[in-house]
């Protein structure tokens, strides 16, 4: 399923996966998005960054702005965003299981 | 409005600008603005200018690339066009001919222009074999220029060295026509423009050549026929770089670029 796959994003790798799941949870607009990964991992994304990936996601068709409401525009994720997301998470909880099996290996 | 988030926002590139600009300002706007975040935001800036640089590049060759095309088709029809008339009106009228000597000049100065206007278009995908039949007709129409310019001047007079302006035009004719016909072979070859006026091109040029020479191939034709039959030639010549010049304004359309771009 090649199409699912996350696109390649260089280093708004991480960035882009951190707005997918900030999406995940409803449209949000960009201020609502930096709030949101903050508070998920105590590390401030700034709005340089937020923009650089979020106009890659949307340029790769992985999430859609919404009609804006003043000067915010929501942002929300499309059906191929969510299933790129759902494989990239599924893919890295694999990864986080077998480094943690190896771990408990090590250490037990 | 702030001021330095206005600012920064005006860092971004303009076509940026009108697809983010306003809500990214908002964006800049819900909160003071730290170190941290300028500096962020002059990262971003600099890679939207990297980011939209690849779309503008692709823009902007496309745009050269019309321009060359299209300046090549122009120019092949006017030169064409003036070539022959030029060149009839010219042989017809003898000493009387002197403007249409000059038309004749303006002919080969745009065929020249043609030339490299349609090369630059062929050159996209055989350079080395473009650009090689490109050299000898480009010379040759410098030389024919020179040595028209050398008539008007001179006359029959000594103009470069021992030779005269007359003998200098005759060696630029010779090397346009040969030229005209390894440029159509070229032509042909790429599959770019019309390649029955390729086959047309090559053709009267084979046939003018000889007779642009002085050789005596004509003997077999009464000499009632002989300047009608090398008037033929010259028309067709001309009829061939005036249908490669349509043949380049008729492709000079978004679509059919972008499926010549994709061949």
């Amino acid at each position: 399923m090649e199409q699912s796959r996350m696109p390649e994003l260089g280093r708004f790798a991480e960035p882009a996966l951190l707005i997918l799941v900030s999406l995940s949870g409803g449209p949000k607009h960009g201020y609502a998005i930096m709030g949101d990964v903050e508070a998920g991992t105590g590390r401030p994304m700034g709005p340089g960054t937020l923009y650089a990936a979020l106009a890659r996601l949307e340029e790769r068709g992985l999430v859609e702005a919404l009609p804006p409401v003043d000067r915010r525009r929501p942002y929300r994720l499309t059906g191929l965003g969510s299933t790129v997301l759902a494989d990239q998470l599924r893919d890295l909880a694999a990864f986080a299981a077998l480094g943690l099996r190896r771990l408990e290996g090590a250490t037990g | 409005m702030r001021p330095a988030a206005s600012v920064l926002v005006r860092v971004y590139p303009a076509r940026w600008r009108a697809r983010y600009g306003e809500e990214f300002l908002g964006v800049l706007e819900e909160r003071p603005l730290g170190p941290f975040d300028v500096v962020d935001v002059l990262l971003g800036a600099l890679d939207a200018h990297l980011h939209l640089r690849g779309l503008g590049a692709a823009s902007e060759h496309r745009k050269g690339f019309t321009m060359t095309l299209r300046l090549g088709g122009y120019a092949a029809i006017a030169g064409g066009f003036l070539f022959f008339i030029g060149l009839a009106a010219a042989s017809a009228l003898g000493d009387a001919g002197g403007v249409f000597i000059l038309m004749f000049a303006a002919g080969a100065a745009a065929l020249l222009v043609a030339l490299a206007g349609l090369s630059a278009f062929q050159a996209r995908r055989y350079p080395k074999l473009v650009w090689a039949a490109f050299v000898l007709p480009a010379i040759g129409a410098v030389v024919t220029i020179i040595g028209v310019l050398g008539i008007v001047l001179v006359g029959d007079g000594r103009f470069v060295g021992q030779w005269s302006a007359w003998y200098v035009w005759s060696f630029g004719l010779m090397a346009l026509i040969i030229g005209s016909a390894m440029f159509a072979i070229a032509t042909f070859l790429t599959h770019s423009l019309s390649r029955p006026a390729a086959i047309v091109l090559v053709v009267s040029s084979v046939a003018l050549v000889p007779v642009g020479m002085g050789l005596d191939i004509l003997s077999f034709i009464p000499d009632t026929f002989a300047p009608i039959a090398m008037g033929i030639c010259a028309l067709a010549f001309s009829l061939g770089w005036i249908a490669l010049g349509v043949s380049a304004v008729r492709l000079d359309n978004p679509g059919r670029i972008a499926q010549q771009g994709a061949n």
